[in-house]
């Protein structure tokens, strides 16, 4: 689905589906989307579908509406395309079939047939790829292609650099190493802009030997001012015959001979700057007759260094924002199915407490009995909440035992003959008589079959001339596996949930399930190195089947 | 009518029904009660209740719509709507009547229901 995500501005992190054909984006309120930014008007602009698209259109706000930084009335949007209103970045992504649409029609994988037969003739891996640079006499003879094959080969590093790592210190350190090995540079640093301030920080530092370690690096303010408004790298060699720098700049004073400074550009922002200089004394200028250390060819493959890196700092600020509101709308999502969960076991026990209170007052013993139910069934809920969040919250090895399975699965059955009489459901249990004594954690797999079986009941009660759940013991003696399987004559489960049925705290029972039923269920089987099957419409509701290895116990006395 | 005022009440939580009856039969009123928003319907048209006390989390109605049928009810024969949860604030239509937020206590909503039960319709009809 076509959506926005705010990659600036107060409601940074949050992503917009585009689901209604027509969309008003504004601060007000009654915008379908809604934006907290002051700069942004009541009704500020509008997304109208058009084919699988939107196009943007502004509504004569104050502060008008950008696409990729142009002001803009009217702008059919495509993936990418960058969408700001007030403070507000929006980045556009269409929809998902967008590209790939109509490729599989003209490019399929087919076996190779005898007619048409491409041999590999040669393969390579990825670390041999950078050899591909390493050295070979032909290069030594010319040295522009020497040149251009060392350019070549630093790009290549670096690309491998910024592949690497998520961690944008240590992608930094590495850019500035590469840059280090790369040109003759004394100091360096690379500094990023800091989202806060706008101001620039420094991130990384870097010195060669001869400088002493500990000395300042003082980078000129009007180079930096330069290049960050200009978003232009630039070299910067004998101050004195640049007109550019006036003596009244802050070079001459600093006595800099060479500097490179590039922007940071990426795809949106620039983030920030590389800087480089190196100091030639006059003793030294005399000694190798010249003072000239950084080229233009330098300054060129600096700013694509630079590009690089700021993709993938970019990147990676977009990939965290990301990660933290999808943690974020997660735990949304647990403490609301985890909250209207507890709120409905305390309704249970206000309501248990009322007629307990009403039965003392009147004397009247009954009503006494039935708060006192009410209280203990609510009781009880509170407690398998609690176990099933310690199951899912911990990580456990079973607690092996020998025991017999269907004596287990009969226990469970026996519990649950009360809450299927409540929902008129017919529960029917088959054992498979043939099924050994086995090596298992009985409580964990009473849990998971309870957990299934109630789930089973309650869809069986939905149905609404007779529920019925069969539950059935297998043994599979030559495959050394059981089978537990619980069938229901529910609704079924929509294909749409099947995916979801084991992401823990979704529940479709509306407030009723914790949404931990059958993850926990699915914990216990997965630690016995079992699964689960569900098969969400075996005509007419639904198949569970839980499957476990069956170990049996060694021979001889020790049976624990 | 037999003069015995009545109540419906449509909850999905057997447990909710089962202390609402209990303390409302105790103070001389009949009670209807179902699980479903269909089958609440349904008792609404054929005993005319004098109030009806709605869940508004009943699984079989989308939560947008639901009171639709029972407020029509309501509205038609002056019988209060007492609402139990709360209405998307967004609801294109919310339904007239009293609302009372989850979770609840039974005191103060056992005396609600009565209030209402003794407020003639029309003077009703202003309040809500």
């Amino acid at each position: 689905m076509p959506s926005l995500f705010v990659i600036r501005g107060n409601d940074q992190g949050t992503r917009f589906e585009l689901s209604e054909s027509l969309l008003r984006l504004g601060r007000d309120a009654s915008s379908t989307i809604q934006l907290h930014d002051t700069e942004v008007s009541r009704q500020h602009a509008e997304l109208r579908r058009s084919g699988k698209h939107f196009t943007i259109s502004d509504l004569g706000s104050s502060n008008g509406t950008f696409v990729n930084g142009e002001r803009i009335r009217r702008q059919p949007l495509s993936s990418g395309d960058q969408v700001q209103i007030g403070q507000t970045m929006m980045l556009y992504t269409g929809p998902s079939g967008d590209f790939d649409a109509d490729l599989a029609d003209v490019i399929s994988i087919a076996a190779a047939t005898a007619k048409e037969e491409s041999q590999i003739i040669r393969s390579i891996t990825q670390e041999e790829g950078s050899r591909i640079f390493g050295s070979d006499a032909a290069f030594a003879e010319n040295p522009w292609l020497a040149r251009a094959r060392s350019n070549l080969q630093v790009m290549y590093r670096t690309a491998l650099a910024v592949s690497h790592t998520l961690d944008i210190d240590q992608l930094l350190y590495r850019i500035m190493e590469l840059i280090f090995e790369w040109v003759e540079a004394d100091r360096g640093c690379i500094m990023l802009v800091d989202p806060e301030d706008n101001s620039l920080r420094p991130k990384v530092r870097r010195t060669r030997r001869k400088t002493r370690p500990d000395e300042k690096i003082t980078i000129s303010k009007t180079i930096l001012d330069y290049v960050t408004e200009r978003r232009e790298g630039v070299l910067t060699s004998d101050a004195r015959q640049d007109e550019r720098w006036s003596p009244a700049g802050s070079i001459l004073k600093m006595g800099v001979r060479e500097a490179i400074c590039v922007p940071m550009q990426a795809r949106y922002d620039m983030v920030g700057v590389i800087y480089i200089d190196t100091h030639t004394t006059p003793q030294e200028i005399i000694r190798q007759g010249t003072a000239e250390k950084f080229t233009e060819d330098h300054l060129k493959l600096m700013v694509a260094i630079a590009h690089q890196a700021a993709l993938a700092v970019e990147d990676t600020r977009y990939y965290s924002a990301m990660v933290q509101a999808e943690r974020l709308a997660a735990i949304g999502q647990t403490v609301a199915t985890l909250s209207h969960h507890i709120k409905n076991i305390l309704q249970g026990i206000r309501g248990g407490s009322y007629l307990i209170e009403l039965g003392l007052t009147e004397h009247d013993e009954s009503v006494i009995d039935k708060g006192w139910n009410i209280v203990e069934k609510n009781q009880k809920k509170i407690s398998a909440l609690v176990m099933d969040m310690l199951t899912f919250s911990k990580e456990r090895e079973p607690d092996l035992a020998t025991a017999d399975l269907n004596h287990v699965i009969g226990d469970v059955v026996e519990l649950m003959h009360a809450h299927a009489d409540e929902l008129d459901v017919d529960l029917q249990w088959q054992p498979d008589g043939t099924l050994p004594e086995l090596v298992f954690d009985p409580e964990g797999i009473h849990r998971a079959v309870l957990n299934v079986l109630t789930n089973a009941i309650d869809a069986a009660g939905e149905n609404e001339e007779s529920g019925r759940v069969t539950i059935r013991s297998e043994y599979l003696s030559d495959a050394a596996l059981v089978r537990i399987t619980i069938e229901d004559n529910g609704s079924g489960i929509p294909p749409a949930q099947v995916e979801q049925l084991f992401s823990p705290f979704v529940s479709t029972k509306k407030g009723r399930g914790t949404g931990l039923g059958l993850p926990v269920s699915q914990k216990i089987l997965t630690e016995h190195g079992g699964r689960i099957l569900v098969d969400g419409h075996s005509a007419p509701g639904s198949r569970f089947t839980l499957e476990l290895p069956a170990v049996l116990p060694k021979t001889g006395r020790d049976t624990t | 009518m037999d003069g015995q005022r009545s109540v419906l009440i449509v909850d999905h939580s057997e447990e909710t029904r089962e202390v609402l009856q209990t303390a409302l039969e105790r103070r001389g009123l009949r009670t209807f009660s179902a699980s479903r928003a269909g089958a609440g319907l349904e008792l609404a048209r054929r005993h005319r209740p004098d109030l009806i006390v709605l869940d508004l989390e009943l699984d079989d109605a989308g939560s947008e719509d639901l009171p639709g049928g029972f407020a029509e009810q309501s509205c038609r024969d002056h019988i209060p709507l007492v609402m139990l949860g709360t209405v998307r604030r967004d609801a294109k239509s919310p339904p007239e009547g009293e609302f009372v937020a989850k979770p609840y206590h039974y005191g103060p909503l056992i005396r609600k229901i009565e209030e209402l039960l003794h407020t003639p319709p029309v003077a009703l009809r202003r309040s809500a």
